[in-house]
C-alpha cells in the first residue's frame, strides 16, 4: 500500500520533536504517520506500523473492536472519544502493556475522514498515584491504629479530623465531632479559655514549637478524662498555619494513681515521722528525766543541808559536784539524739543510683506538677552501684525536692525548676545534685543549714536536713550546700561507688 | 525485838537518781533504805519494819508494777509512792487501781517527796496500830471456849439472854455466866465495846 501522504520535512521535524507519540490512521484504521515518540514508547520503527491497522497497539477489548468503532463514527458522526481522551491500556512490541492516555482528533476537512492519535505513557504517573493512595492508606491506617488521640482543628478550632481513638475516648461518634467546635464540644468549661490561649499562643509564635498540656475533656457520657495533648502547627501550601494537630494521651488512671502513690507516700511518711518522732520523744524524755531529777533532789538537798545549824559540807560538796555531772549527762543524751537515727537498721544493697532516683518519679512528678515546678532529671549513663537504703536515700531526696519546690514558690510559675543530677566525681565517688531556681538559701542560715531545729518555713521542723545529712553520712557520704552564683539552691549528696570487679 | 523506826525504801535502778534521794531524805532526817532493784529489794525486806516505799515504775528487770504485786502477794502493807517519767501516766494510773498510796512525776520538788513519804508513814503506823489491836483482839477470842464463843456471836448479834438460853437449849443463869466471862476475857466492859471489836475482826478477815 502506497503512502498517500507524506509529511513534509518540516511537519517530519516538528512530528519527531513532540514528547507524546504521534500516531495518524485513515478512515481503516490504517497507520500513515507514526512518530520517533511512538517508535520509542512503543518499541517498533516506522516502518513496522506505517500501513498497518492501529489495533496492532491496543490490547483486549479495545483491539478486537477498533474497526467498529471507526465504522460507526463514520455511519453516525457520533464521536466517542474525539476531544475528549481517554485512559486505555496499550501494548508495546515486546507485548508489554502500559497505561496510556490517548486524545484523538480528527483531520480537519478530510474525507474520508483521518485521525491523529496522542498518546501519553501514565506509567509513572500511574505509579505516582499509586504511591500516594498507598502513602494516604497507610497514613489513614496509621490514624486509625493510633493508641494516642489525633485531632485536627482549623484556626477556629473547629474540628477537621479526629481518629478511632479519639472518638472512643470521647465516645462521640467521629462524624458528629468533625465540623464542631473542639472547646465548646469537648473541653471541660473551665478549662475552655485556658485551651484557647494555649492554642492561640501555639499557631501565633515564631518557631512553633509543639506545645504540651493537660486538660480535661467531656465524654459523650458525661465523664471527665485528663488528656495529656501534644500539639504542633499545620501549615498550608502557602506556609501559614492553617490549624493545629494535636495528640493526646488519656492519663486520668495514671495521674489518679500518681496521685494516689503521692498520697499514701505523704501518710506513711507522715505517719512515720510522727511515730518515730513520739518514740524519740518518750525515749529522750525518760532518759532526760533522770539527770534531771537527780539534778533537782541533789540542789533541794544541798539547799536544805545548808539551811542546818553546822551543815555536813562534805554532803553539800557531794551535792554540788553530783548537780555538775549529771548536767553533763544530760547533754550527752541530746548529743546521742543525733545518732538514734543512725543506729535504725539499715538495708544496703547494690543499687543503680539512677534507678533509685527516677523511682521516685511519679511522687516528685505529682508534687511538681502541683506546683508548677519543671523536674529535669539529667542522669548519667553507666555509673557504677552503690550500697545504699534505698528508702533512706530517697527521703533524703524527698527532702530535698520538698524543700526545693516549697522555696521555689516564692518566684513566678514560669521559671521554677529543679534539675537532679547524677554524675562520677573526680575521685569516682557518685553525686547526685540537687539544683533549683528558687532564692537559695538565706546567708545568715548558711552556717546552722544541718542542725536540728533550724528551719525557714514556719511549719518546718527543722529536722529535715539533719535527719538527711545523718542518713548520708551513715552511708559514709557527705551532704554538702553549694551556694550558686546568682540565685538557686544546690545540695549534693557524694556517696562512695562501690570498687569495680576485678579491680 | 528493837524498836523499829519509820525507814524510806528507795528502789530505783537509777544510781543518781537513787543516791539523790539518799541525801535528799537525809537532809531532813529521814532513815533511807537504798535498793537497785525490785529482787535486791525483796532479798532483804523485812515485813515488820516500818516505812514506806519510794519506788521507780519503770525499772529493767523486774519493773516497779511487778515488785507491786509481789509485795501484794505476800500480804505486805508497806505504801507505796510510785516515782513515774511524763509519759508514765498509764502505769501510774495502773499502780494506783492496785493500792499505791500515792504517786509523783520526776523531776519533783523535795517538798512534794517529804509531804508524801510522811503521810505514807502515818498510813503505815496507822495500819500496823490497826493490826497490833486486831492481832490482840483475835489472841482474846482465842483464849475463849468453844461454848464462850458461841455466847459471843449470839449476844454481840443483838440477841437477849432469853432468846440466847433458848438457842443454847441451856438456862438463862447459865448464859449469865457464860457472858461474864466472854467479858472478862475480852478485857471489856461493855457491849457495845464487845460488838466493835467483833467487827473489826470480821473486817480484817
Amino acid at each position: 500500500m502506497a503512502r498517500p501522504h507524506i509529511p513534509s520535512f518540516e511537519f517530519q521535524a516538528l512530528l519527531d520533536a513532540a514528547v507524546d507519540a504521534v500516531i495518524l490512521i485513515d478512515h481503516h484504521g490504517v497507520m500513515e504517520v507514526f512518530n520517533h515518540s511512538a517508535e520509542l514508547l512503543f518499541g517498533y520503527t516506522a516502518g513496522e506500523t506505517v500501513g498497518r491497522n492501529v489495533s496492532m497497539l491496543m490490547t483486549g477489548r479495545d483491539r478486537h473492536h477498533h474497526d467498529g468503532y471507526l465504522e460507526r463514527y463514520i455511519r453516525t458522526g457520533v464521536a466517542h472519544i474525539i476531544g475528549v481522551g481517554r485512559d486505555v491500556l496499550a501494548r508495546r512490541k515486546d507485548g508489554h502493556e502500559f497505561p496510556a492516555f490517548l486524545s484523538v482528533g480528527r483531520i480537519a476537512g478530510s474525507e474520508p475522514p483521518r485521525f491523529v492519535g496522542f498518546i501519553q505513557d501514565m506509567t509513572l504517573r500511574h505509579q505516582a498515584l499509586a504511591a500516594v493512595q498507598r502513602e494516604r492508606d497507610r497514613a489513614s491506617h496509621y490514624l486509625e491504629a493510633a493508641q494516642t488521640i489525633l485531632v485536627a482543628l482549623d484556626l477556629g478550632h473547629c474540628v477537621t479530623l479526629i481518629n478511632r481513638t479519639g472518638s472512643e475516648v470521647l465516645g462521640h461518634d467521629e462524624r458528629s465531632l468533625r465540623g464542631r467546635d473542639w472547646l465548646e464540644a469537648v473541653v471541660v468549661p473551665a478549662q475552655r479559655a485556658q485551651v484557647a490561649l494555649e492554642l492561640r499562643a501555639l499557631v501565633e509564635s515564631e518557631q512553633h514549637r509543639p506545645l504540651h498540656s493537660e486538660y480535661s475533656v467531656l465524654t459523650h457520657g458525661g465523664l471527665e478524662r485528663l488528656i495529656a495533648w501534644r500539639c504542633v502547627v499545620l501549615e498550608g501550601v502557602e506556609g501559614g498555619p492553617i490549624g493545629v494537630l494535636c495528640s493526646g494521651d488519656d492519663v486520668t488512671e495514671t495521674r489518679r494513681a500518681e496521685f494516689d502513690a503521692r498520697e499514701s507516700r505523704e501518710r506513711m511518711m507522715h505517719v512515720s515521722r510522727l511515730a518515730t518522732m513520739g518514740e524519740m520523744a518518750t525515749g529522750i524524755s525518760h532518759e532526760l528525766n533522770q539527770p534531771l531529777t537527780a539534778i533537782a533532789n541533789y540542789a533541794q538537798a544541798g539547799t536544805r543541808l545548808l539551811a542546818q545549824a553546822e551543815p555536813d559540807l562534805g554532803d553539800v560538796r557531794e551535792a554540788l559536784q553530783q548537780i555538775a555531772a549529771q548536767a553533763l549527762r544530760a547533754g550527752e543524751i541530746i548529743r546521742r539524739l543525733r545518732s538514734l537515727v543512725k543506729n535504725r537498721v539499715t538495708e544496703c544493697e547494690q543499687s543503680s543510683i539512677n534507678d533509685v532516683i527516677e523511682e521516685l518519679g511519679p511522687i516528685v512528678r505529682a508534687d511538681a506538677r502541683a506546683n508548677d515546678v519543671r523536674v529535669v532529671l539529667d542522669l548519667a549513663p553507666d555509673l557504677p552501684n552503690v550500697s545504699v537504703d534505698r528508702i533512706q536515700i530517697q527521703q533524703v531526696l524527698l527532702n530535698l525536692l520538698r524543700n526545693s519546690i516549697d522555696a521555689l514558690a516564692a518566684i513566678p510559675a514560669g521559671q521554677r525548676e529543679i534539675v537532679v543530677r547524677s554524675s562520677r566525681n573526680d575521685v569516682g565517688d557518685i553525686a547526685v545534685v540537687v539544683i533549683d531556681t528558687g532564692p537559695g538559701v538565706a546567708p545568715e542560715l548558711l552556717e546552722r543549714l544541718f542542725m536540728p531545729f533550724v528551719t525557714s518555713r514556719p511549719e518546718g521542723t527543722g529536722l529535715g536536713l539533719a535527719i538527711s545529712r545523718t542518713i548520708v553520712e551513715a552511708h559514709k557520704g557527705r551532704l554538702d550546700y553549694e551556694p550558686r552564683a546568682g540565685s538557686g539552691a544546690r545540695f549534693v549528696i557524694t556517696l562512695p561507688s562501690e570498687p569495680e570487679p576485678h579491680a | 525485838m528493837k524498836p523499829l523506826t519509820a525507814t524510806v525504801f528507795v528502789v530505783d535502778d537509777d544510781d543518781a537518781v537513787r543516791s539523790s534521794l539518799r541525801l535528799l531524805l537525809k537532809s531532813v532526817g529521814l532513815p533511807v533504805s537504798l535498793h537497785a532493784s525490785g529482787q535486791d529489794f525483796l532479798a532483804s525486806y523485812d515485813p515488820t519494819q516500818p516505812g514506806c516505799l519510794v519506788l521507780d515504775i519503770r525499772m529493767p528487770g523486774m519493773s516497779g508494777l511487778e515488785l507491786q504485786r509481789h509485795l501484794s502477794l505476800r500480804g505486805a502493807i508497806i505504801p507505796i509512792v510510785f516515782i513515774t517519767g511524763h509519759g508514765d501516766v498509764p502505769m501510774a494510773v495502773e499502780a494506783m487501781q492496785y493500792g499505791a498510796f500515792d504517786f509523783l512525776q520526776k523531776p519533783f520538788r523535795d517538798q512534794d517527796l517529804i509531804d508524801r513519804v510522811q503521810r505514807a508513814f502515818e498510813k503505815d503506823a496507822a495500819t500496823r496500830r490497826e493490826l497490833g489491836e486486831i492481832g490482840r483482839i483475835q489472841a482474846r477470842i482465842a483464849s475463849l471456849t468453844a461454848r464462850e464463843r458461841e455466847v459471843l456471836a449470839l449476844v454481840t448479834s443483838g440477841k437477849a439472854n432469853k432468846v440466847v438460853a433458848a438457842e443454847l437449849k441451856v438456862s438463862p443463869r447459865t448464859v449469865e455466866i457464860h457472858r461474864a466471862r466472854v467479858m472478862e476475857k475480852m478485857e471489856t466492859q461493855s457491849l457495845a465495846q464487845l460488838v466493835r471489836m467483833v467487827m473489826e475482826v470480821e473486817r480484817h478477815r
